[in-house]
């Protein structure tokens, strides 16, 4: 039995954290709709009259769309081509038995902690050398770093859960361990395999130190973009809200989707 | 008969330039120079700064008139040297460099521009009769253009430090007009204008260049003090030096709290919102602060010469050249060429004045309607006066100033004494040198 | 047997992933020790030279280098014991029956800022913390304080937002741990003691145990990595006060271009980083 008190404190504390979540994300269209006199009014001002100049201006004027549909292009390959060699690797990783099988997985689990920057340095001679600065294809192949173990490790972990007894038949009847997979085990799997490509998508489009070294005009992403408004000789804060706003909307959609499994993505499924 | 040819052509240039394309087949023109090169496009990088701006607006009547297509790349300062020297190491796309002055000794060793005369001498029908390099201040052209005696860019965005003040604020105050000296500036108008949430000064001092160009250097070299001796070891603990910077430390008093976490923008908007009586700033910011759109303080701003030292004057000096780089191929070097000519030329100075640029051309400043212009007379002073190694333009400044701003904003922030700080700063800065080899006798002692 | 497969089976399977990964994880490691071995700056490539292990004795004796180390662990020991006790009490408050509409909405408001792009966490503080027109100072009731510009409170600011961010991740993590509990033996549990924290202790904290270590590990891992929120938001500064790690690096790297001296710093951080996530995960994780 609660007592009303309590019941009516509960509620209290959830609805501050709800807004304490919630707030910035307010703040950030509120902002994104007010003029350049309106944002720089001190104290600020909650009401006033919107506009969607900012977003004009940033879209079509200063190029903002362009990156989005960059960072769009390059988060859907990367996912992709994350998958197509991720799944077997994962299948293999859940169903094999072989030597080094440990180590393999504790190589992967690496590469998720190791800190971008390691690689962004010797990534950008790399690339250099080879003529791939400012390419859309530089970030796909270097996103595999986060993206390629999160797919492995989601899907592994789905696998898993897939009884043997199922392709048992499949099996004797002399089926290849790659028919298997694609005919049995991974119809059963597109949960995880699902979650791992949204992970993959919102890590990727997310992503901003590789796209601010390795491109430039041609490849930049979105979040790179947002960012070099910050210097000019003003700080235009409505379009850096609207640029903010047009980025987060697509990942918040994307993570609210995925929200009943995003835990367990982002332990790499340590939790379920 | 060949004089007379010539006469008749810069008669004829005179009237035409300003219009455009000349009619005669045999004087130089623009458009004919450019025929050969027509849907070339040439790559540089703009900062976000009003001569930018400037220049994009007047660049339709070019792009027209030649048929060369001009894609800018527009960065933020702070990220622009990073951008073209990632964009030269790796033989990227750039086909001009925007240089800063300190930028040049770098660009230049590295062979990543061409020296503006072998340029000329590869594309001579590119050449306008009528460039006039004798026109350009003399100062400017050799600190932001040339290094070691070769003129490699043109100037194109040339600044000078100046001293912005509301007069507005001073004259409530009880003052007629600016201070003369740091030492006044910061005994009688700093205690005076600084209350009630406003402040007598702001110094820039963000953690980048801002902190080695707007706010280190320009204490040091008033006061007498400079980075390097003769011998090029480090000058920061010598008296004057000294004096400089713990001058600094006291005048932060009258600047606002968390004054290292200000870059341009902070200090601009922190004047045009009349909280901040008197700044210290590049020319370029003037338009802004005229405006009435981004200024609230718009009919007060008053234009005087940065506060004189016990050493003199010595305002800081800064600005932008443009040069070809070497990376281009011939027809973009040659379309590089047309446009950085076209760009700086003495015929189009007035409207890129008028824009809301800052041309370097001394004719342009000759004219006596420039009433609307009120940094124009601090501005000429500057040029006549300044420090071309007010910063040191030699290559390895990327490496120092980097030095400089970790070590500066630690002093202001009271985290190491003036003394403690310079002696970081100098022993880095010479093991920098040391390593580029000035101490042996390979380098010349070049600033 | 079952799994049992011939090698040529195995690789197929793995090969892909092992190759593709080995070219981008790998390869670039392998080019950063030779860069790192050598005097490498890009704006003097015509002077490079090997220098043996120049670059690691300057790191190692550089005391700016230990510094932003420094900053960064208690860039963790500050945030994350903060994200556990917040991200704890929510899970709890969330675990309690009841309420389901506003749990469901509070559960999903939650999501949010954790999918958020880093980067714009960090343009968000910069709009929200600015000293005069920000609405921070406004909500706490006209305050002044100086966020950006004064070392402590852009530390702190700092943690803020990294509290922000991740403390409804650690709090969803804790709340899966919680609903593992078998119902009958968290009501018999409470039958017996009316001490919420005796339950917590001896009946709960068993299955929240691998929950609390995959925080630990991943929380650990990504400060190390953090970048870009604090990128955008104060870019190490005002002075070094948030320069952390991974900003120090770069800054070497792309802003003073002494790549050389960069990879060094950047092998060490990869060391340190191997190191811990052995420990973490022999230790921890007996999964596999």
């Amino acid at each position: 039995m609660t007592a009303p008190r309590s019941l009516w404190s509960q509620i209290v504390l959830l609805v501050v954290i709800i807004t304490v979540c919630v707030f910035p994300f307010y703040w950030m269209v509120t902002t994104s709709l007010k003029t350049q006199i309106v944002a720089l009014e001190a104290p600020p001002v909650w009401l006033f009259e919107p506009t969607l100049n900012n977003y004009r201006e940033a879209l079509f004027e200063d190029g903002v769309l362009r990156t989005l549909i960059n960072s769009l292009v390059v988060a859907i390959s990367t996912t992709l081509l994350a998958l197509i060699l991720g799944v077997p690797a994962a299948f293999a990783l859940a169903r094999f038995e072989f030597r080094g099988k440990k180590d393999l997985w504790f190589w992967f689990i690496t590469n998720r902690m190791v800190s971008p920057i390691v690689l962004a340095l010797p990534f950008f001679l790399i690339a250099r050398n080879l003529g791939l600065l400012d390419k859309h294809i530089t970030l796909i192949l270097i996103y595999l770093t986060f993206n390629l173990p999160i797919v492995i490790w989601i899907v592994t972990d789905q696998f898993r859960g897939i009884p043997y007894d199922l392709d048992e038949a499949a099996r004797l009847e002399g089926a290849s361990q790659f028919t298997i997979m694609r005919k049995i085990c991974l119809p059963l799997a597109m949960p995880g395999v699902a979650v791992s490509a949204i992970f993959s998508f919102i890590f990727s489009w997310n992503e901003l130190m590789f796209g601010l070294i390795l491109t430039r005009t041609e490849a930049k992403t979105a979040p790179a973009m947002a960012v070099s408004f910050m210097e000019g000789y003003s700080l235009p804060y409505g379009k850096i809200m609207a640029t903010s706003t047009l980025i987060v909307i697509p990942v918040l959609i994307f993570a609210l989707l995925a929200s009943k499994q995003l835990v367990r993505g982002l332990t790499m499924g340590a939790v379920k | 008969m060949k004089m007379l040819r010539n006469l008749l052509c810069s008669a004829a240039l005179a009237s035409l330039t300003a219009t455009g394309a000349m009619a005669d087949g045999h004087g130089w023109s623009l458009k004919k120079a450019a025929a050969p090169y027509a849907g070339t496009t040439v790559d540089v990088v703009f900062l976000l700064r009003p001569g930018y701006e400037a220049i994009e607006a007047m660049l339709p009547a070019f792009e027209e008139e030649t048929g060369i297509n001009i894609n800018i790349i527009k960065h933020p300062y702070e990220n622009a040297l990073g951008e073209q020297v990632r964009d030269f190491v790796a033989g990227g796309d750039l086909d001009i460099a925007l240089i800063d002055l300190v930028w040049i000794g770098n660009f230049a060793e590295n062979d990543w521009i061409l020296p503006l005369a072998d340029v000329q001498a590869k594309y001579p029908d590119a050449v306008d009769p009528k460039l006039d390099m004798d026109d350009f201040f003399p100062l400017v052209l050799n600190a932001f253009g040339g290094w070691n005696d070769t003129v490699y860019g043109l100037p194109f965005d040339n600044y000078s430090g100046l001293m912005f003040y509301n007069r507005c604020m001073l004259e409530e105050a009880g003052f007629d007009g600016p201070p003369a000296t740091w030492q006044e500036l910061k005994d009688v108008y700093g205690p005076a204008l600084t209350k009630n949430g406003k402040y007598a000064f702001a110094l820039q001092s963000k953690r980048n260049e801002t902190q080695s160009a707007d706010s280190f250097a320009r204490v040091l070299w008033p006061f007498g003090g400079s980075f390097l001796d003769a011998n090029f070891k480090s000058n920061l603990n010598s008296a004057e030096s000294q004096a400089g910077l713990k001058f600094r430390q006291d005048l932060m008093q009258y600047m606002p709290d968390g004054i290292v976490a200000f870059d341009h923008a902070e200090t601009v908007n922190g004047f045009s919102q009349g909280d901040i009586a008197i700044i210290t700033e590049w020319s370029a910011f003037y338009s802004s602060v005229v405006s009435p759109d981004t200024s609230k303080v718009a009919d007060c701003v008053e234009i005087a010469p940065e506060p004189m030292g016990p050493a003199g004057r010595k305002p800081a000096l800064g600005g932008f050249s443009l040069a070809v780089a070497s990376q281009a191929d011939e027809a973009e070097q040659a379309a590089a060429y047309l446009f950085i000519q076209w760009a700086t030329s003495k015929a189009n100075a007035r409207e890129y004045l008028e824009r809301g640029g800052v041309p370097a051309r001394q004719s342009v400043y000759e004219g006596d309607d420039l009433e609307a212009f009120k940094f124009v007379p601090a501005l000429v002073e500057s040029w006549q006066d300044g420090v071309p190694e007010f910063r040191p333009r030699f290559a390895e400044w990327p490496e120092i100033t980097e030095i400089v701003q970790e070590w500066g904003t630690k002093m202001m922030l009271g985290d190491v004494t003036t003394e403690e700080g310079a002696t970081e700063i100098g022993t880095r800065m010479e093991s920098v040198l040391e390593e580029a080899g000035y101490y042996s006798g390979e380098k010349p002692l070049a600033q | 047997m079952r799994g049992q497969v011939s090698r040529k089976t195995i690789f197929a399977f793995v090969g892909p992933a092992v190759i593709g990964l080995a070219a981008v994880g790998i390869a670039p490691l392998i080019y950063a020790v030779w860069t790192s071995l050598h005097f490498y700056n890009l704006t003097k490539l015509k002077k490079v030279k090997f220098i043996g292990f120049e670059n690691y004795s300057t790191v190692l004796t550089d005391e700016v280098f230990w510094q932003a180390m420094g900053r960064t662990f208690f860039l963790l020991v500050t945030a994350l014991p903060l994200q556990i006790i917040l991200g704890m009490s929510i899970a709890l408050v969330l675990h309690q029956p009841g309420l389901t509409l506003i749990k469901t909405l509070c559960r999903l408001s939650l999501v949010l800022p954790m999918a958020t792009t880093y980067a714009v966490v960090g343009l968000l503080g910069q709009v929200m913390f600015n000293q005069k027109f920000g609405v921070m100072n406004q909500l706490l009731g006209g305050a002044d304080i100086n966020w950006i510009g004064d070392p402590e409170n852009a530390f702190a600011m700092i943690v803020f937002w990294d509290v922000w961010q991740w403390t409804p991740f650690v709090a969803l993590v804790l709340l899966a741990g919680l609903t593992m509990v078998p119902g009958e033996v968290e009501e018999a549990a409470r039958l017996e003691t009316k001490s919420k924290w005796t339950v917590l202790r001896y009946v709960q904290m068993p299955f929240l145990l691998p929950g609390l270590v995959a925080v630990l590990i991943l929380r650990t891992a990504d400060t190390l990595k953090l970048f870009d929120m604090v990128f955008t938001l104060t870019r190490g500064g005002p002075g070094s006060s948030t320069e952390f790690i991974s900003l120090m690096i770069q800054r070497v790297g792309f802003r003073g271009f002494d790549q050389g001296l960069a990879s060094a710093q950047a092998i060490i951080l990869l060391i340190i980083t191997i190191i811990l996530a052995q420990i973490y995960i022999r230790v921890f994780y007996k999964e596999v």
